[in-house]
């Protein structure tokens, strides 16, 4: 029966990683970026869903799309404004560039947080699931909201890697990721490719977070454990590698599940951290990795 | 730093710092005690560019190194009531130690993966805080028995010197040649290494500096707060504060830290009245700064060409 | 270059000297009441307004012998560091008085010792922790000048078991539990007297569960305790609320929560749940619409004029010491700090949450409030339909036991 739980528990959980993740990884993957405002996006998407349902009375339908829109802006703001004018700054020398977009992501992460904390407070939010009650599962009372949650997470990445590898425009995005200056001799505008993985990043941010929000709820205190949390699963599955990426999710997720569960909840995210710390040390390039 | 030599750098900082110990004189206690905590955090933050503007290491857990040393002597204190000095000692000692603890997996990495390594370090301390609360407090903190002293003016002249004595040592230490190989370590690793200078002993060197500042000056904080806690001296937010310090000062400059420090406290007060903005408004500021103004204040009082 | 510097060193005076000059002075004659609160927070926001509502009150009926109260606020960010800098702005440099401060626990004990370095009276609106009135026993002369506002935590676990005696037992014939809290400060003297206190109502404590308050998914809690089949869950909650009780419903867990959830009682946890705390019952000291006292509701009806909601549970206290505060400066004849200390231990004052009479110098507890049934006894609220209704104790009660269809209520299942 136990053994059931946490591998149903496991999987939505670790579902939700993934799809988090994914988005990161193809942001460092194409753009190389390390977005630490990431977990800050999720969480603004969450509160804006909670606020749609709340102060403008509208259904859970309607909250999650808003959601993942404010989603999407949130995403895009962070590109135009902050990360784009980084690379193409002309004051600062190539090899700094990326400590300062680090910086500079983890500001605007915390800036965001704030921001949310002073006109929401810093309770947490949850978001009204669209798809209520239980279901059972060999035995196991499982909240439909959770496989609800699954599936769509899996639905995402679907679409995800249909557009990558299926589409001519995925395709060059997938280019771009490992030779960007050859994709531009074959006539593809890097720019928009840029514009376009930030958009992509921006849905499944906003998918992510609002999933989120119906299953466990956020507060802005998620903000910077949201952003750890995507960043060791990256690295862990290898910076650069999406496919890297999922696998490492659901190793993380089955770590704190089965941790949680079979240890103590207290102790949850501490064997993802060993874990991390191990492999940093004997095979830093992460699980599949090219970088 | 442009065209500044050591000396006179070195005038011009004793000259704010003899204006500035007079100031217990006219100024109010709670500005007083604000500069105390700004004058702490400033040696936080010179530790930090140590490390970062000049190995380059972007390095996001200077609070591991802090709370390690905040903590320590917290806990020694609570335990077994040594004299003040000692926690403090072993407070210092602790953060070299955990520096080291750190830097030998961390400086096997380059890059996104040394910030990871420092980040993970931060989540963990935090984690062993709050799980072990029986020692360390947890969520609620510590309070400790004693304090350095209660007077305004003897806090903030400790601060001072301290900051003052701490900032001589790193600034000249950062103009002697293990700076500048450190600097040159930075910039590239490879060359320095070409040219015979075991780069791996230098970045050491500077955590082991780094750690024992930061250890010392969280030590001393706890001692004049009463008490410690994760979100005064592990949070990430913490952290953060501190790299705004230095960038919104001036990276690479150690005494631009200082600036920072003073800069950021200074607004964070200023701001009161717009209520719970304030932090808001400081981090939108150093995001300007970052994006517009790379090389802080000093870079725009020196208005130097950073070339080096 | 040189220049340059040297400007930039004169700036750094400047803006010292500016700094300086700009500090206000202090009046004579106002008593000034240093607030020190989380307004950032649903629960500490109530303190700083129900504080000024009072004084606004005691101003307008002729202040405190002639002499006008001031509230000075100071916002902590939750942090107990950023009190510690408050509480030393407030006494040094805006020379209050006096100072309600904080519901965190954290924050009162990081204040503490303070009061007694600045010798500065300190009155709490919330927070539980046993400690800090046990701290008082300790050293009583240096900390005499903490009064602990509100309930103790063994208090409160008190008044949990007096209402489950009557509402768990006698009604339902409730048999086991499992007690489920948030590892914290406060709880662990709750949980000790949960522990004894349920045994001797009848009702057997099967599991003692403490959760990390960083937790966000409490589906592995909350699988063990169905596992072990209690009758009712009785909980010690208050940084987390939220999360456990929208999942909670949401994996349709059938057993009852009964005890101590701080948010849920904000007005607007119904909202921040999305209406899954439906049915669970929470240990309060104020209602909506319950009359405590004479002076309750006519406090709720001003506060929500002023303020478009109602008061948190600390607005209550908060507003109640501002009253009593004004009346031991009455009694006490002068701000004098010890002599204000001797005028609140006399403190005999009918609040808005009940009768206010503080425990003496030598009880376990010094400062600490009394509770029982001839001063301060609780209530026990259930949210029903989006309303909190009263259900204990019976002369206050607005309403009957109800709880959601997937509860399985009664024997063990």
């Amino acid at each position: 029966m136990l053994f059931w739980q946490i591998l149903i528990d496991g999987f939505a959980i670790s579902s939700l990683y993934a799809l988090g993740a994914t988005g990161f990884a193809l942001i460092f993957g194409v753009s190389g970026v390390l977005n630490l405002s990431h977990g800050a996006l999720m969480v603004a998407a969450v509160v804006a869903a909670w606020a749609a349902g709340n102060d403008l009375h509208v259904g859970p339908y309607a909250g999650a799309l808003i959601g993942v829109a404010v989603g999407f802006v949130a995403s895009m703001i962070t590109y135009f404004l902050i990360v784009r004018p980084l690379q193409q700054s002309r004051k600062i020398r190539e090899e700094e560039k990326e400590i300062f977009i680090l910086t500079a992501t983890l500001l605007w992460g915390i800036m965001l947080q704030e921001l949310i904390a002073y006109f929401y407070t810093n309770n947490a939010k949850t978001v009204a699931p669209i798809v209520e009650g239980v279901v059972r599962i060999v035995g196991v009372r499982t909240p439909s909201n959770e496989i609800f949650t699954a599936v769509v997470c899996w639905l995402v990445i679907g679409i995800l890697w249909l557009l990558v590898n299926r589409t001519r425009a995925g395709k060059a995005v997938l280019a771009a990721s490992m030779n960007p200056r050859g994709v531009t001799l074959l006539g593809v505008e890097l720019s928009q490719v840029y514009i376009a993985v930030w958009a992509i990043y921006g849905v499944l941010v906003g998918v992510a977070g609002v999933l989120l929000g119906m299953f466990l709820g956020v507060s802005s205190y998620s903000v910077g454990p949201l952003t750890a949390s995507a960043f060791s699963i990256v690295v862990l599955g290898g910076l650069g590698s999406v496919s890297g990426a999922l696998i490492a999710a659901y190793v993380v997720g089955y770590l704190e599940t089965l941790t949680a569960y079979l240890i103590s909840p207290a102790y949850r995210t501490i064997p993802a951290l060993l874990l991390l710390v191990a492999v940093m040390y004997v095979r830093p390039r992460g699980l599949l990795g090219r970088r | 730093m442009g065209g500044l030599s050591t000396t006179r750098v070195l005038f011009i900082g004793l000259a704010a710092i003899a204006l500035a110990s007079f100031l217990p004189l006219g100024v109010s206690g709670y500005i007083l005690g604000l500069l105390t905590i700004a004058y702490y955090f400033g040696v936080f933050a010179m530790a930090w560019d140590l490390l970062f503007g000049f190995a380059g290491e972007v390095n996001f857990g200077p609070t591991f190194l802090i709370g390690t040393g905040a903590y320590t002597a917290g806990i020694l204190d609570n335990l077994y009531q040594p004299p003040i000095w000692l926690c403090v000692a072993a407070g210092a000692l602790a953060a070299v130690v955990g520096g080291v603890l750190l830097a030998l997996p961390a400086l096997r990495v380059r890059g996104p993966y040394f910030g990871l390594t420092t980040l993970v370090a931060v989540l963990m301390l935090q984690n062993f805080v709050v799980v072990d609360a029986s020692l360390t407090g947890g969520e609620i903190g510590l309070t400790v028995p004693d304090v350095i002293t209660i007077s305004d003016a003897k806090n903030y002249e400790i601060a001072l010197w301290f900051m003052a004595i701490s900032g001589a040592i790193l600034f000249a230490l950062s103009r002697s040649p293990v700076g500048l190989i450190l600097q040159a370590s930075g910039q590239d690793a490879v060359q320095a290494g070409a040219l015979g200078f075991n780069v791996t002993k230098h970045k050491l060197t500077a955590f082991v500096i780094s750690a024992f500042f930061s250890g010392l000056a969280g030590a001393l904080l706890v001692f004049y707060l009463g008490s410690a806690s994760v979100g005064t001296f592990v949070d990430i937010t913490v952290g953060v504060q501190i790299i705004i310090a230095v960038v919104i000062g001036g990276r690479r400059t150690i005494l631009g830290a200082v600036l920072g420090s003073i800069f950021i406290i200074a607004m964070s007060e200023a701001l009161r009245p717009v209520g719970d903005l304030a932090n808001f408004i400081v981090f939108a500021m150093a995001l300007v700064v970052v994006l517009k103004f790379p090389n802080g204040f000093f870079g725009l009082l020196t208005r130097s060409k950073e070339t080096s | 270059m040189r220049m340059l510097d040297k400007r930039a060193v004169l700036a750094a005076g400047a803006t010292c000297l500016a700094l300086a000059l700009a500090t206000p002075g202090y009046a004579e004659d106002t008593i000034k009441i240093g607030v020190i609160a989380e307004a950032q927070a649903v629960a500490g926001s109530s303190i700083p307004q129900a504080a000024q509502l009072a004084a606004d009150e005691i101003n307008a009926a002729g202040g405190v012998n002639g002499k006008k109260i001031e509230i000075v606020t100071y916002d902590n960010h939750s942090s107990a560091a950023e009190s510690v800098r408050a509480f030393q702005r407030a006494a040094n440099e805006d020379h209050v008085n006096a100072v309600i401060a904080s519901y965190i626990s954290e924050v009162v004990l990081a204040l503490e010792p303070w009061t007694g370095r600045l010798k500065t009276v300190m009155v709490t609106p919330g927070a539980a922790s046993d400690v800090i009135t046990q701290n008082i026993a300790k050293d009583y002369d240096h900390l005499k000048y903490t009064f602990h506002g509100y309930s103790t935590s063994t208090s409160i676990a008190d008044a949990t078991c007096d209402a489950a005696k009557d509402l768990l037992v006698n009604q339902l014939h409730m048999k086991s539990a499992v007690v489920m809290s948030e590892d914290a400060a406060w709880t662990t003297p709750l949980d000790e007297e949960y522990l004894k206190c349920l045994p001797n109502i009848g009702i057997k404590v099967l599991d003692h569960i403490r959760m990390s308050p960083d937790t966000t998914d409490f589906t592995p809690i909350y699988n063990k305790i169905e596992g072990e089949k209690p009758d009712v869950i009785i909980t010690g909650i208050s940084h987390v609320g939220v999360q456990p009780t929208v999942q909670w419903k949401q994996q349709e867990v059938p057993i009852p929560m009964f005890g101590v959830s701080s948010q849920a009682t904000n007005s607007s946890f119904w909202n921040d749940t999305n209406g899954a705390v439906e049915g669970v019952l929470y240990q309060a000291f104020a209602g909506p619409g319950v009359a405590v006292t004479p002076k309750t509701l006519p406090f709720v009806a001003a506060f929500n004029k002023r303020y478009g909601n109602n008061p948190s549970y600390c607005g209550y206290t908060a507003y109640d010491e501002v009253y009593y505060l004004a009346d031991a400066f009455k009694r006490a004849g002068s701000t004098d700090p010890d002599k204000l200390v001797d005028a609140l231990e006399k403190t005999d004052y009918v609040g808005t949450i009940g009768r206010v009479k503080f425990k003496g110098k030598d009880s376990p507890n010094p400062h600490a409030l009394m509770i029982g049934p001839d001063t301060i006894t609780g209530l026990m609220l259930q949210w029903q339909d989006g309303k909190q209704t009263n259900l204990w104790p019976v002369k206050v009660a607005n309403g009957k036991l109800k709880f959601p269809k997937f509860i399985k209520v009664g024997a063990a299942n």
